[in-house]
């Protein structure tokens, strides 16, 4: 009898970035001042200690090519262990352009880009059509090109969503952070992390999902109409109202796996951000904690087996 | 005042084997476009709070409830116990009826029903059954409330997910001309079907329960107390508590 292959163990979502150089140009903030840096060696050692085997590094510190320097160095260091998530700057007019140039540039290896801004209408009664929003390039591109769209779709969007989903069954999309949508109030607190004000289960979920769940567990007889969407388990951190491991984010946690299934739910840290609090190693025991009631083999889809499948990160 | 009616007899079977009923012009005439142009004024006069609050995340883009209702016309408050459908709800609670909250609410056009197939409360919890009250014609296409007949029974089902509340078996549809009642059982379950009209769907739902010491809250509806001017009102909006039925 052969032994059945492990599933891969991969990081779907974080973040890496050098000091800013001017080999490795980057946006500096206060939070993230010039010196700081959180390197791919770094994740690497997180990652070999706790036995993880890939992840997707998603660009940070700006959307110009230039500032994607550190991103496409770690990319062609690490071909075996790293997928890439780009940024496109909100001004480009040929935003197709930028995504090939990413590719080509990481010899594939970043597979599709973030978006956070829609520009759906403000007014949900408003008509939304998919081809006037400045988006509708992108999403087009990827759907020619095999692009995946990492989302993270502010509060104000949340009502478009569905449209694109209409227009662009065939466009693999990842929706960010547990499905929330944030509004415009962020900030960072003293551990250094981001930290979004929400009310959770998130109100946007009316819009996004179609589904009336979250107040009473498994009170619904609906699962996710869109096959081609898988959705992050993470930045828990960023949306509690409690210590970890989150309590508060449980009934919400078991609302996705009703609804999304193991196979189109992928687990993430949101490195660097987590390393104070609460650890990367609580992140990883966050999959238990949270959804206790997973079999042997969705927890392996959770944890790796559903990023490999969806994002075809052929080298795990 | 007009008189008020218990069940018809289809009316009571419906009730009992179905878990829902429509009832054609609970409301018409003049009282339907005092509803339509009061219904109106208050959602254009809330709108703008609440679109700010949809950018802020802190409601839902996917529906438009007026907030504080009844502070916005005297009408409002009169549909709880409007004779039209009144003397039904007294009867199926055997006189134990409690007024819980309302929600004025508009549904604009999208390509996903906003709640999918659900029930509101387990079976664990107390009679509970909703009125909701079309304000403008809403045909079946048009985000028409849908429920699956026998669904508020123990033991019924189960039921499968679906991803389309059209694809769930055994459902029925439940279009109406403007002033249509839709009376049903919140243990069953039921959705908004997917509005495919663009346009908005607008209905009043006001949801009841029957009498317990877990929903008593004569503070509730107490600013409203002046208007409270029948025991049975009082009772009604939970300012008293209903008597114990006799054994």
């Amino acid at each position: 009898m052969t032994p059945s292959v492990p599933a891969p163990v991969i990081d779907a979502h974080l973040h890496v970035f050098a000091k800013a150089s001017e080999e490795f140009p980057r946006k500096v903030s206060d939070q993230v001042p010039a010196e700081r840096e959180a390197t791919a060696e770094q994740l690497l050692d997180k990652m070999e200690k706790h036995q993880v085997d890939g992840a997707v590094l998603v660009q940070f510190g700006g959307n110009s090519l230039e500032t994607h320097a550190y991103l496409l160095h770690c990319l062609h260091s690490y071909p075996d262990r790293f997928l890439g998530i780009g940024l496109i700057p909100a001004d480009s007019d040929a935003p197709g352009d930028h995504m090939d140039r990413l590719r080509d540039g990481s010899n594939g290896r970043i597979i599709g880009v973030r978006l956070s801004n829609l520009g759906g209408p403000e007014d949900p009664f408003e008509p939304v059509d998919v081809r006037h929003l400045p988006v509708y390039p992108i999403w087009e591109h990827a759907a020619r090109r095999d692009y995946v769209i990492w989302l993270y779709p502010r509060a104000r969007d949340a009502h478009v969503v569905p449209h694109l989903f209409e227009a662009f069954p065939e466009v693999r999309v990842v929706f960010n952070h547990l499905m929330v949508c944030p509004g415009p109030k962020f900030w960072w607190d003293k551990k250094g992390r981001p930290q979004a004000d929400v009310p959770m289960p998130p109100e946007t979920r009316y819009s996004t999902m179609g589904l009336k769940i979250g107040r009473i567990l498994e009170n619904t007889r609906g699962t996710y109409p869109y096959d081609n969407v898988c959705v992050h388990i993470s930045g828990q951190y960023a949306f509690s109202t409690q210590a970890y491991p989150y309590p508060d984010l449980a009934g919400w946690h078991n609302s996705l796996r009703m609804v999304f299934g193991s196979r189109r739910m992928m687990w993430a840290t949101d490195f660097p951000w987590i390393l104070a609090d609460p650890g990367y190693r609580e992140c990883i025991d966050l999959v238990d904690e949270l959804l206790p009631d997973l079999s042997v083999e969705e927890k392996e889809d959770v944890m790796g087996r559903t990023t490999a499948t969806f994002l075809r990160f052929s080298a795990l | 005042m007009d008189q008020v009616q218990g069940f018809t007899a289809e009316e009571e079977r419906l009730w009992h084997e179905e878990g829902a009923l429509t009832m054609a012009d609970a409301l018409g005439g003049e009282e339907l476009q005092t509803l339509q142009g009061a219904f109106t004024e208050a959602a254009e006069r809330c709108k703008p709070r609440w679109l700010s609050e949809v950018a802020e995340g802190t409601k839902p883009a996917a529906f438009f409830d007026i907030p504080d209702p009844f502070s916005h016309h005297e009408f409002f408050l009169d549909l709880v116990d409007h004779p039209s459908y009144s003397g039904r709800l007294h009867e199926l609670s055997d006189g134990q009826i409690c007024f819980i909250g309302p929600q004025f609410r508009t549904v604009p056009p999208s390509l996903l029903s906003y709640v999918g197939w659900h029930y509101d409360v387990p079976f664990s919890n107390p009679l509970h059954f909703k009125i909701q009250l079309y304000v403008d014609d809403v045909p079946e296409e048009g985000g028409a409330f849908g429920f699956i007949p026998g669904s508020h029974r123990p033991g019924s089902g189960p039921y499968p997910l679906v991803r389309d509340p059209a694809d769930m078996p055994g459902h029925h549809v439940y279009p109406g001309r403007a002033g249509t009642a839709v009376l049903f059982n919140s243990w069953g379950l039921h959705t908004a079907m997917v509005n495919h009209t663009g346009i908005p769907r607008r209905s009043i739902i006001l949801i009841y329960e029957v009498f317990g010491k877990r929903i008593y809250n004569p503070e509730r509806y107490r600013r409203y107390a002046h208007r409270m001017n029948t025991m049975d009102r009082r009772q009604l909006f939970g300012l008293e508590p209903r008597p114990p039925l006799a054994a």
